[in-house]
Order: structure tokens, then sequence, then C-alpha cells
């Protein structure tokens, strides 16, 4: 799978450049054997990646496959621990992004990394300000050479202008502009169109091929499969941190790079089996909004299911569970139990039996300098205390009763939670929340950062508490954990949700699909 | 734990043992600090009597101290439970001097009676507690700023109220701040009475120990259900309303309202809370220790004027006996790491 022979590419010029690059022509960039590893996980595996200039290379995989990471040793963010990269036969090793920056490495981050206090022509030249006698920031020619850059991808902003006043996809091309003030050799952009409009999208890849006709080579990250076959020539799969297929985009089709995504043939014979729920169900959402990053959720939740919401990070998965938990504003409808539903904070949410999980345990769900006693006191300061007195005896038993149901591994139940494994962090915060019997529990990433042995603890638990009558609601970018987990699947993308799946129907491909479907703004899908 | 795991320096000159040993009952102190505080009171005490005795050693004297401390006790415990809560106050002496010029001029200017005198005062901290709350739970402005600027505006407010005072208010009045049980003039029994209430309520009741939860996590306090915003606000509501107390007490014993009363005060109230075990950062911290810490910087206070030291050395002295604190704090937390 070269790739490189006579590809027919959206520009004509790209095309003509990649004729002549094709076979004759040195690779501009190459990625030897690249490995990284971070607290004993292997996120690259002696990756190897090449691109001619003027090539566009997309890169694509699921969460979790490796594909930041790999760029972000590109532009020198990270070190590889071992494994080389070369640009022009010249070896990158070791460098740092200022470095990187110098040599024509220009990346665009999937987070933004402008300051917002300062104007546009600032964030471009950030730390390169050029400079005149005396070493004094020139901002007359500083002005004039931002006010170029944007004239060149006719974006209308004006290089005096605070970055913080400008719209999410304003900032997107300072963000390009700001990478081509470099000697641009190679760009890299992360999920660039997130952001973006219909509209705005077709102008960046306008840009992209005007660069591709200068040379330059771009290497171009997306979840959206359509992009990949609009703008790339070439594309590389990531699969847990190996390359699982590489193609040029004529040779190979939408289905095909979800098959090299999902990596395996997909086991049919997996749970999302249960007949739905009857009745009322427990929780239902309703055209549910809460903008910017829910636009419009359906779903139901039955007593004595697990629904698992998947989809890709950024869908508003996490969002939507913070705002049937009362975190964020909402609107359209919640109904618990058939009854319509007002949640102004998650102490309204508890009281009505809804239970929620957050998905960064450290930030958000526990109080590491606490012990894990004290961490289920704090959500069943009721169930432990006698007019008013919170009694320690109590706080003790109810700790000592679920280090022993969940099987928690500590010494004694007064140690600092921060102590203890991400596995057993995760179970005791389930106990916090199962402590207190929650009708409905929303759980976002029940098992990230867990080791396998307590995750099927986990699963188990979770399985048992809906088997108990408990509606669950599982938020999991893991297909296979939604697929072993769940009993109905509900699949969002950008602030949607966009499918149901169910027993036969419930295959990785088809999540995979349903969360790759594009939402334009006036929320017709495609 | 770590004290056993923590291996010994390379090139201790000491034996592995003692250096064990030592490490961990430092560690010990360090974490219970009202029993770290009265080792460091009872130290202070027996230096003080072997060479002062007859200074020192004299039941005027020891009623001098509890009695002036009787103010920074009243006002540790809402500062405790602020800094518990992870936030702090420091406006409160300008809030004592508000509230006891309130009172003063109450029953001088307005020929009001005692009762409600001493009841506008207290009303005068509350709100001054209640705007502190607002600025930090509605504009979500920080206590720093929030409470620096209210410090200025309060003193501010004082003086346009009453210009330098009010000089002598009335016997009546007087007899609140000056009589005397048992040998003691009643701020300390007063002192006695809120601490000992402050503190069965910090450690025991569901109310308070919710701000151990706040100061631990602010987020995670909020998903486990806790409505921090309005927790915090009652806790500045608190501090104001003690400061009221504080401030009328302070004018009952002077029988007069001075605009310059509780200058500096807040320096040595978070220290004696940050002595007592509080953090800046929340989440820790008992009443008993700080009042125990109170009690013993008065101590610190009283030792310097036996021993003839310049009284312009007090401050400085706090000062450091905060930053040791804050270092002690520091210690504790990256030996557990």
């Amino acid at each position: 799978m070269t790739g490189h022979s006579a590809v027919p590419s959206k520009s004509d010029a790209a095309t003509a450049r990649l004729r002549v690059a094709g076979n004759r022509e040195a690779p501009l960039l190459v990625l030897e054997n690249v490995v990284k590893e971070f607290h004993g996980v292997q996120a690259l595996k002696a990756v190897s990646l090449s691109s001619h200039p003027g090539e566009v290379h997309a890169l694509v995989g699921e969460n979790g496959a490796g594909k930041s990471t790999l760029m972000k040793i590109i532009a020198g963010a990270q070190h590889p621990d071992s494994g080389e990269v070369r640009l022009a036969g010249q070896s990158l090793t070791g460098i740092d992004e200022h470095t990187a920056g110098q040599r024509g490495i220009g990346m665009v981050h999937q987070e933004r990394s402008l300051v917002p206090q300062l104007s546009v022509a600032e964030n471009m030249f950030a730390g390169r300000q050029p400079v005149r006698m005396g070493n004094s920031v020139d901002w007359k020619e500083m002005r004039r050479r931002a006010d170029a850059l944007l004239a060149q991808l006719r974006a209308p902003i004006r290089a005096d202008t605070l970055v913080g006043y400008l719209s999410p996809a304003q900032q997107q091309m300072v963000e390009i502009a700001k990478a081509l003030s470099l000697d641009l050799k190679v760009l890299i952009l992360d999920e660039p169109t997130a952001s973006l409009t219909v509209n705005e999208t077709e102008h960046l890849f306008d840009v992209v091929r005007e660069l591709s006709a200068q040379g330059v080579s771009t290497i171009y990250i997306s979840h959206r499969l359509a992009e990949v076959f609009q703008i790339a020539d070439t594309v590389t799969v990531l699969k847990d941190g190996a390359v699982a297929g590489r193609s040029s985009v004529d040779q190979i089709d939408e289905a095909g790079l979800m098959r090299l995504m999902v990596g395996r043939d997909v086991d049919l014979d997996r749970r999302a089996t249960s007949p739905a729920g009857t009745g009322t169900p427990a929780l239902e959402l309703r055209h549910l909004s809460s903008p910017p990053r829910v636009r419009d959720a359906s779903l139901t939740v039955h007593a004595g299911e697990i629904v698992c919401l998947a989809g890709l990070v950024g869908a508003g998965r996490t969002e939507l569970c913070e705002a049937v938990f009362g975190v964020r504003g909402t609107a359209g409808e919640i109904l618990i139990n058939g009854e319509p539903y007002r949640i102004g904070s998650p102490a309204d949410a508890m009281r009505s039996g809804v239970g929620m999980i957050p998905e960064d345990r450290k930030s958000a769900g526990l109080f590491l300098d606490m012990s894990i006693a004290e961490n289920l006191t704090a959500t069943n300061l009721g169930a432990v205390s006698r007019l008013g007195l919170v009694s320690r005896k109590e706080s003790r038993k109810l700790a000592q009763d679920f280090v022993e149901r969940l099987r928690i591994a500590t010494p004694n139940i007064d140690l600092a939670v921060g102590q203890l494994s991400g596995g057993n962090q995760q179970k005791v915060l389930l106990a916090k929340w199962l402590a207190r019997s929650p009708k409905i529990l929303l759980v976002d990433e029940p098992t990230r950062g867990v080791d396998v042995g307590a995750r099927a603890d986990i699963y188990a638990v979770l399985r048992s508490l809906a088997d108990a009558g408990t509606a669950v609601l599982v938020v999991s970018s893991d297909l296979p954990e939604v697929l072993t987990l769940a009993d109905r699947i509900v699949v969002m993308s950008e602030g949607q949700t966009t499918g149901e799946l169910q027993g036969a129907d419930a295959t990785e491909l088809a999540i995979l699909e349903l969360a790759s479907i594009h939402v334009h703004s006036d929320g017709s899908q495609s | 734990m770590t004290t056993a795991t923590t291996p010994a320096p390379t090139r201790s000159p000491l034996p592995e043992m003692p250096v064990r040993v030592i490490k961990r009952v430092g560690l010990t102190l360090v974490r219970n600090r009202p029993l770290l505080l009265v080792i460091l009171t009872i130290v202070l005490v027996l230096f003080m009597s072997l060479g002062h005795r007859e200074q020192f050693l004299t039941t005027s004297n020891f009623q001098a101290v509890l009695v002036n401390a009787a103010q920074s006790g009243i006002l540790v415990v809402g500062m405790m439970v602020l800094m518990i809560g992870g936030s702090f106050d420091l406006s409160i002496g300008s809030i004592l001097a508000l509230s006891g010029v309130v009172s003063g001029v109450l029953i001088v200017d307005h020929e009001m009676s005692i009762l409600v005198a001493v009841l506008g005062g207290i009303a005068a901290g509350a709100i001054c507690g209640l705007i502190n709350g607002l600025i930090v739970t509605k504009i979500r402005i920080n206590a720093l700023i929030a409470t620096l600027a209210t410090m200025g505006i309060f003193r501010g407010i004082t003086q346009l109220i009453s210009g330098t005072g009010v000089g002598i208010i009335t016997d009546d009045f007087a007899r609140i701040g000056q009589s005397v049980w048992l040998g003691l003039q009643s701020p300390f029994w007063l002192m006695l009475g809120i601490a000992a209430a402050g503190s069965f309520l910090v450690s025991q009741t569901r109310f308070f120990r919710q701000y151990y939860f706040i100061g631990g996590n602010e987020r995670a306090a909020r998903l486990s259900g806790i409505r921090t915003q309005r927790m915090i606000l009652i806790a500045f509501i608190l501090m104001g309303t003690l400061a009221g107390f504080a401030g009328v007490l302070g004018a009952a014993r002077l029988n007069s309202a001075v605009v310059s009363a509780g200058i500096g005060v807040e320096l040595q109230v978070i220290t004696a809370a940050v002595l007592g075990g509080a953090s800046l950062k929340g989440g820790e911290g008992s009443v008993i220790g700080g009042v125990l810490g109170v009690f013993f910087i008065a101590l610190v206070a009283n030792s310097l004027i036996i021993l003839q030291v310049d009284v312009f050395w007090q401050n400085i002295i706090v000062g450091l006996v905060l930053l040791v604190a804050v270092s002690l704090d520091r210690w504790k937390q990256v030996t557990s790491a």
C-alpha cells in the first residue's frame, strides 16, 4: 500500500506535484519506529510514517489510538522514547517546539493555544516578534506581516484585534496564520474543523490545497471520515498506538476505513440484546438542549436497564449528563417516571433520586486528601447523621461495608483516597453513589485509567445495580466496553442523538457510522 | 506510612533509627495541631517561669493574657469556618470597629436602649459579612481582593459615622464588657462559650461538616449535592456577626468606641488559625486548634512585654510565626506525598 501513484487529488496543482513527488522525490517528513510510553502504557508502538512535499496525509483512528501523541512528537512538544523523526533528511531528535517551528513545522492544536488578552499579531508572532535596533518590538512591521498572512488566507480579521473578541472559527484562522508565519514546510492540523461551519470548512480546504501546491506537506487529523476523502491524498489508520493500515484515498472507501479503525472482526454476540424496558421510562429526555454542546438529544432509560451513550469525544455526552444533573442550564423536557422535572442544582437532582459519577474523578469526583469514610460521607451526610450530628461510627460502618462489597483494595478505611490506585479510586467514587441507592445513575467514563481486574468488578457492580432496579446511563468512548455493558446503545454526534442500536444491529461499525454523522447548523444531518 | 518507607539520608551523621523516630514524632505533632500547641504553650510557660517568675507567674498576668485574647478567640471561630471552606476574611478588623461605633452612636447620639445598641452593633457586623459573602459568591471576586476592598470601605464608613470615635458611652453599657466572674472579665467567658459551641458545631454537626468538603474539593462538593455558594455566603455572615459581637464587646470593655479598633487583628487571627491547623487551600483545621493558636500568640506577646522586647517587635514576631506555621503545612504535604 504505497499509494503515491497517480492519485486523483482534489487539487490539480497538488496532483501535479504529487505525480512528480510519487516515486522520484524523497519524502519530506519521515517517522521511523517511533515509540512513546506514558506511565507504563504504550501510547505509540513503533509507528512509521512518511509524507512527501505537497501531500495531504490524513491520520484517523479511534479516541486514544495515539494520533495526538504522534503529532506532538512531530511538533517537538514531546520526545519519543525511541525511533526517529526526520525533516528533509535532517533528524529532529531532541528538539523543542520553538526549534521545530524554526525548521518549518507548524501545528494547529486541537485545544486553542492563543492568549485572548493579546492582539492577533502578537499571538501570531509570540516569541518571534520582529525587532528593531535595540531589540525593541517593531510593532508596525509585525502588524504588516500579520495582515499580509491573514490576507493570504482571505480571513477578514484585523491584526490588531484582541483574540478574545474573535469567534472560535476566526481563532482557528489565526492559528493557521500563525503556522503560516513560519517558513512552513509541514503543517499539522489536529481536528481543525471541530468548531467550523460548512463554509468555513470549505474555505480551510482551499487554503490547504493552496499550500499543497506550494509544496507544503500537511498532516490532517480528523474524526470525520468524509473530510478525509475530500481533502487527503493518503490516509493512515492508527489503532492502539500502531499503524493498522495505510492507503491512498482512491483505493479505499469509508466502510473500509472504519473496518481498519475497529481492527478486528466485529463480535456480534455481545450483550445489547435485552428486550427494551417496557412501561414508563425512569428517565426520558425530549429534545433536550444545553448550549453550546448539547443541541437536540432525546432518549429513554428504563428501570433495570443499562443504556450506553456512545459517540466521539466532544459529542456532548458529558454535557448531557451534567444537564440532567443540574450542573448546567437546559431547554427541552426531562421526565422522571413520566413526571416533568425541573432541576436547578445537583442537590435538586439528588432529591429526585438522580446521581452522577463524573468523568474526572480527581478534580470533580473525589476529595483526594480525605479518607474513604469521609468521601462516602460527602454524599451520605443524611444517612450517617442523627439529629443533625454526624455519627463517626455510622460513617465508618458505611465505609467498611462498601470496602468489602466492592473489594476496594486498601489497608484501612482511614487512608487518604489520593493514595489508592486508579481502579480503587473509581470504586470509592462508585460507592459514594451506590450508598444512596439512586433511582437513576449517570456514569461518565466508568473505567478510564482503570486496570482490567477492577474493570470487571465495576461492570459487575453496574449490572447488579441495574438488576436491583436502577436506571443506569453510561457514557463511554470505549467501544468494546459499550458493547459489553449496554442493554441498548444511544449514539450522539455533535450535540444530537443520531441513533439507537440494539441486538444484532449493535456493532462497532454501526456505532462509528452514527457517531460520525455531521450535523449542520440548521440541525439537519449528513 | 511514609516515614517508614523514606530512605535514610545517605550520609546521615545519626543512626537510622533516631532519625526515623524524630521524623515520625515531628510529623505526628504537625498533624495534631492542638497537641503541638499545648506542648508549645507548656514549654513557653516553663521557660518564662524559670527566669521571670515574679512578673509572669502571677494571677493578674494570666488574667490579663486571657482577657486580651478574648477578642481574637471569638474571631478565630468564624475565621476557622471560613478557612476550612477554603476562604478567609481580611476585613474583620474594620467590621469590628464599625460595629463598636454603631452601638456607641446608637446610645450616645440616638439615646437607644442598651439592648438595641448591642443588637444594632451585631447586626451591622452581620450586614458587613453579608456584603462580603455576596461579593465573593455572586460577583465571584476572590476573597483576597473582595475583603481587602471592604476592609478599606468599612473602615471609611466607621470614620464617616463618628469621626474619631465615641468617647465615654455609659456605665450600663460598659458593664457588658467589664463585669467579673471568677476573677475574669466577661469577654473571656463569652469567648469560652462561643469557642465551645463553635468547636462542637464544626466537629460534630452535619451542617458544618459540609465546609470540610467544600474546602477539600469545591467542584466535587458541588457534584456531591452540597450547595457550596450558599454555604460560603453563610460562613461570611457568621464571620461578620462574630466580628460585630467582638466589636460591641470591645467597645463595652473600654466604654468607648474608637475608629482605630481592630487594626491588624486579621494578621493575628489568620496566624492563629494556620497555627491551629487551617490551610489556605481549605479542608483542614479545627476550632480548638484555632483557639489554642490565639492563646499561644497572646502568651508570646505577653512574654515579649515581660522580656522588655520593644513593642514594635510584636508584629514582626507574629508575622514570623505565620511563616513558620505555613512552612510546617508545606513540610507536612511534601513529607506525606
